[in-house]
């Protein structure tokens, strides 16, 4: 019994230290390596630390989302990138998703997701193509989503809301 | 659903089609495939040692997770939880794969280059070395008719046979002066030995051989490694399921050395006719050694030479325990596997 303890112990033993070792090895790289996928506390120090200058973001703000945004996502290699998420005031739960990429896709969990998509239309907004996707998230929420190429990066804005915000909002990112 | 970013600059198109591929559901199917073999290969190598595992049977078993369990774990994650492959969970996993391949050796050389490489090296071992052999064995058995002469009915052998179940093989001398000792299954096995065995070995040491063969055919009626190589064919580029995978075919061959002994209970027998087999150092010309060629085939030899002396050393020492028990520890290895890598991404 007392040997079938030991083995047990011995085993946990080793799985602990294989986690501790996992998390040093997946740290090494961001250490090593100053511009792959992390997260940022501010759109400052994504321009700092990646040499990112050109980050669009809006000028204008529906009262019920909160600036600054809740979470950023950015790299600068393979390609640039950026993803910012917004809450909502009330709510406290995520509203609006901004992407900026000069890549082919920097995946990300969506919490905004358009299960239903009512209506999908090309428009121009301040010269610039862009596709309008309007629909409807999870529990039935109206969604709404605009992309449009603006210099060398593709932008995607995502929101928890009928399409005329997210107009204003994309409209207000166009210099 | 993913942000709908579409292709426009990449910034080095070089790097961007092998992050590209690592990125596509095929690349991170080949990376953390890799990454779940080698964890489910430490798990496993430190259970076995902690549980103190030395019954070839359940070692085998064991080895079957790592080679079994890279193949599905991937799609099986993922249709679990889709959002695994986003770069928030990779950001919170236990260790994110990507973040060393987009790494780059002084800025230049990327390491999924690297990565890339170790892939396609093994991929070759596996068609050179695996695949290929097996396929001119295949077709060579089918043309190639070994003559010999038939012995006559050995009751040690119908008894044997008896004891598991399987039909009587037939005995085929070959008349060689090489020790040679082979079997082909299917539904009439045929054990092949020759003259140059058959002289070498006592009447007790010739039977446990021929035990040995035995327990091949008795154990190809269920023909697992068949199917875990058929399997394993999916894993052609993982090194590691080919190391393992070498390891399970010489587990096997302990497995049919214990079921030789419970039909012979004379393991000292078994392990003096292994003895006969041992590749001997000076049988090699010593100028031929130097020749890449020849050293390729010494190093095989003593590979060779290494698993025999284990197998005859394990037999020597009595130290064969064929009634472990090994569920629990099975178990909670596999839950460990399963679990961690679920964080591995």
């Amino acid at each position: 019994m007392n040997k079938k303890i030991t083995a047990f112990f011995s085993f946990a033993l080793m799985i602990g230290l294989l986690i501790i070792a996992l998390k040093i090895v997946n740290w090494l790289p961001l250490i090593l390596q100053k511009d792959t996928a992390r997260r940022y506390g501010s759109i400052e120090e994504v321009q700092r630390a990646l040499n990112m200058k050109d980050i669009y973001v809006p000028s204008y703000f529906p009262q019920q989302i909160i600036w600054p945004p809740s979470a950023i996502l950015a790299q600068s290699k393979p390609f640039r990138a950026i993803v910012m998420e917004f809450t909502r005031a009330d709510k406290r739960n995520i509203a609006l998703i901004i992407s900026q990429s000069e890549g082919t896709a920097l995946n990300v969990e969506n919490p905004i997701e358009i299960v239903v998509v009512t209506e999908k239309v090309r428009f121009t907004i301040k010269g610039r193509d862009a596709v309008l996707t309007v629909g409807s998230c999870k529990n039935d929420e109206p969604c709404s989503g605009i992309t449009w190429i603006e210099s060398k990066y593709t932008m995607t804005v995502l929101m928890k809301s009928a399409p005329f915000e997210l107009t204003k909002i994309v409209d207000s990112m166009i210099r | 659903m993913n942000l709908p970013l579409n292709e426009t600059l990449p910034t080095d198109p070089w790097v961007m089609n092998i992050s590209t591929f690592f990125n596509s559901f095929a690349g991170m199917y080949v990376a953390q495939s890799f990454c779940h073999s080698v964890i489910a290969a430490m798990i496993t190598d430190r259970a076995l040692k902690a549980w103190n595992i030395a019954n070839p049977l359940v070692r085998q078993r064991f080895r079957l997770i790592v080679i079994f369990f890279p193949i599905v774990s991937f799609p099986l994650y993922q249709a679990i939880n889709p959002a695994r492959s986003s770069a928030l969970f990779r950001l919170e996993s236990l260790f994110d794969i990507n973040q060393w391949i987009s790494l780059e050796i002084w800025g230049v050389i990327p390491l999924s280059l690297l990565f890339l490489l170790i892939f396609v090296l093994t991929s070759l071992v596996f068609f050179f070395q695996e695949m290929f052999p097996v396929l001119m064995h295949s077709l060579e058995s089918k043309q190639v008719e070994h003559e010999g002469t038939h012995m006559d009915a050995d009751p040690f052998i119908a008894e044997a046979s008896k004891l598991l179940s399987i039909k009587i093989p037939d005995v085929v001398l070959i008349d060689d002066d090489e020790p040679l000792l082979f079997s082909s299954t299917g539904k009439d096995p045929v054990i092949f030995t020759s003259t140059g065995l058959s002289r070498a070995l006592t009447k007790e040491q010739m039977q446990a051989a021929l035990a040995h063969e035995i327990a091949h055919i008795a154990r190809s009626r269920r023909p697992l490694l068949i199917a875990v190589f058929l399997l394993r064919i999916i894993m052609f580029f993982n090194p590691v399921v080919l190391v393992k995978f070498r390891m399970a075919v010489k587990d096997e061959e302990k497995i049919c050395d214990d079921i030789a002994v419970s039909l012979t209970h004379n393991p000292a027998a078994l392990a003096e006719a292994l003895k006969k087999f041992l590749h001997k150092k000076d049988e090699v010309p010593e100028q031929s050694i130097r020749k890449l060629s020849t050293s390729n085939v010494s190093l095989e030899e003593h590979s060779h030479n290494l698993h025999l002396e284990s197998r005859i050393k394990r037999l020597e020492s009595g130290s064969i325990n064929t009634r472990e028990g090994w569920g629990v520890p099975f178990m909670l290895t596999l839950l460990a596997v399963v679990v961690l890598n679920y964080f591995i991404v």
